[in-house]
């Protein structure tokens, strides 16, 4: 089982902004180091519903946030995922808190 | 990632140029279809060029080519999201064996109504919204509905391809059956009571995108988990779409409710100069999103349990190994149920309280989208906030079908309900105010009063674009 999920957002306002692009890069970026998926998958979103501040990409279990991600911002993003870096604290915090909490609210099913 | 033909006449990327016998027998739907299109699509629209996305193919991008184009000459087509090598069932009984590409014999019935009830909401919206062109609020707006119901249409192709390829006779009946019922009608009405309803304003149209869409979104989401494998895949590639569906309606919603918010700002009655009181856009709130919560199902269900026993309907993001229990036997959901005057406490077995999951998923979304409009209403200095019905007002299915609720979810008898109602829900006189408001606006750039318009127009064009070129 992997341990992480992350999540590329591609509603509306993402899609828009090059969320379908910024997927394909994120994807690449991940399978050249982990190409069993052992540490990390990527996965599309229908919507989180933080449209003002997109691209939206989220990272589960460890709850981080990440809005206005452009395709330069990935290698970071990847390294905190896959090697030793710390989140990228400057993509975070921009998303409104209930958005935020509906999106860890619909993952952390007690079932 | 597989191969899209676009020169076929049925454009696809599932090979139906090797497959004679299911190519003849859509290329003898087709027609029908269009017959359909033009007698209860959008009237009297077929012949202006409309500035049209059109899924030309399942990869990045593949589904956002713009382009004017006549909406009967729109390239419906069938398109399923690629295969993952070697998937396996992750859910219910058959958890760990190899997806089905065929139907397994004891499961055709339940898939086949699994399908053709979903099939059935896609003419079934097409239908409601028909006349909407006409009172469109502006070319942007025209445009946008234009986009839903050819995608729409495009949905109804995507589940007549799997009726066709794998019920046999049986299918092939139904795929007819769904051209033939029609929204609304007493003898042969749509299958959904959601989708009888007539769409008869803007607002409804975009409570319509934003709140039953939006079950779309998450019955797409279940099934898209699907053990057989066609179906999962053709429904997460019609995930994609419908996000645009759902955006229509939130924006659409939240910018009635910025123009509303933005004239009593500046002093102004909402009344006067043609723009909708945020009062009346909270009963339709009311209306259409205890309708689309019906949708959901009964929350305690033996259907949605064998459903998901089987494997073909599974939670919302099952596949992504989110759930502890993925055979879902060893909990159990609490539910609160009416029970004469008082409320009592439930436990249901967690796998007949599928849909009241899905449901919790729904209404979860559907709080996020009131806390956005509400962050408007505070930024404008407006006191009013929007509320999200609870899940137990105006329900005619499920647990809270036989009681009384308020908004809030207060149990009360019926007599104090029905002296609330026309506080709760449209009143004939808000209906008749609300047609009032629709005029139609075709002038590029500009906006009916009762809309603000969208920060920016789709596929960055600018607010002033032809979106609409008439005839």
């Amino acid at each position: 089982m992997s341990q992480k999920l992350v999540y590329v957002c591609e509603g509306g306002d993402c899609t828009e902004r090059g969320s379908g692009d910024l997927f394909e890069k994120m994807r690449e970026l991940l399978l050249a180091r982990d190409p069993e998926e052992a540490q990390v998958r990527v996965r599309r979103y229908p919507c989180f519903g933080g449209c003002e501040v997109a691209i939206n990409v989220t990272v589960y279990p460890d709850k981080i946030f990440y809005s206005q991600v452009t395709p330069e911002d990935l290698p970071e993003i990847v390294e905190n995922l896959l090697g030793d870096a710390a989140p990228v604290e400057r993509l975070t915090g921009a998303v409104q808190p209930d958005v935020e909490e509906m999106v860890w609210m619909l993952l952390d099913s007690p079932y | 990632m597989s191969q899209v033909d676009l020169e076929a006449r049925i454009p696809n990327n599932v090979g139906l140029r090797e497959d004679k016998r299911l190519l003849r027998a859509l290329e003898k739907w087709q027609p029908a279809f269009i017959d359909w299109w033009k007698d209860t699509g959008p009237s009297d629209f077929n012949a202006d060029q409309i500035y049209l996305r059109t899924a030309i193919g399942v990869g990045k991008g593949g589904w956002a080519h713009f382009d004017y184009v006549k909406m009967p000459d729109y390239r419906w087509g069938i398109f399923l999201a690629d295969p993952v090598v070697d998937r396996k069932i992750h859910f219910g009984d058959h958890i760990g064996e190899s997806i089905w590409n065929d139907v397994p014999g004891e499961m055709r019935n339940r898939l086949r109504r699994l399908i053709v009830t979903q099939g059935d909401t896609e003419p079934a919206s097409v239908e409601q919204q028909r006349l909407l062109g006409h009172t469109a609020p502006s070319l942007y707006d025209m445009r946008s509905l234009f986009q839903v119901n050819a995608e729409e249409g495009r949905h109804l192709w995507a589940m007549v391809y799997l009726l066709h390829s794998y019920f046999g006779a049986d299918g092939r009946d139904e795929a007819d059956a769904l051209l033939e019922r029609r929204s609304g009608d007493e003898d042969s009405p749509r299958i959904l009571e959601a989708f009888n309803k007539p769409i008869t304003t803007w607002l409804d149209f975009f409570c319509f995108t934003t709140f039953t869409d939006r079950d779309g979104k998450y019955q797409l989401a279940a099934l898209a988990e699907s053990s057989f494998d066609p179906l999962a895949r053709t429904t997460q590639f019609m995930l994609t779409e419908e996000a645009y569906h759902m955006q229509t309606g939130e924006n659409g919603v939240g910018r009635i409710i910025h123009r509303c918010a933005e004239l009593m700002h500046a002093g102004e009655d909402p009344r006067k100069v043609g723009a909708i009181p945020l009062d009346i856009v909270q009963r339709y709130i009311n209306e259409w999103a205890s309708a689309s919560m019906d949708l959901f199902g009964g929350e305690d269900s033996t259907n949605a349990a064998e459903s998901f026993a089987s494997g073909l309907k599974g939670r919302y993001r099952e596949g992504d190994g989110i759930y502890k229990d993925p055979k879902a036997l060893e909990h159990s959901y609490k539910a609160e149920v009416p029970e004469g005057d008082h409320m009592v406490e439930k436990e249901i077995p967690l796998r007949r309280a599928m849909n009241a999951l899905l449901l919790d998923s729904y209404v979860a979304d559907c709080q996020r989208i009131v806390s956005r409009w509400n962050r408007d209403l505070e930024r404008q200095q407006i006191d009013f906030r929007i509320v999200l019905p609870s899940k137990r007002f105006n329900r005619h299915q499920g647990i809270y079908s036989s009681a009384c609720f308020t908004p809030q979810g207060e149990l009360v008898d019926a007599e104090a309900w029905n002296s609330q109602r026309e506080v709760w829900l449209p009143s004939q006189a808000d209906r008749d105010y609300v047609e009032s408001c629709m005029v139609a606006v075709r002038e590029p750039g500009k906006f009916a009063n009762w809309i603000s318009p969208p920060p920016r127009g789709v596929n960055d064009q600018p607010l002033d674009f032809e979106f609409v070129k008439f005839h």
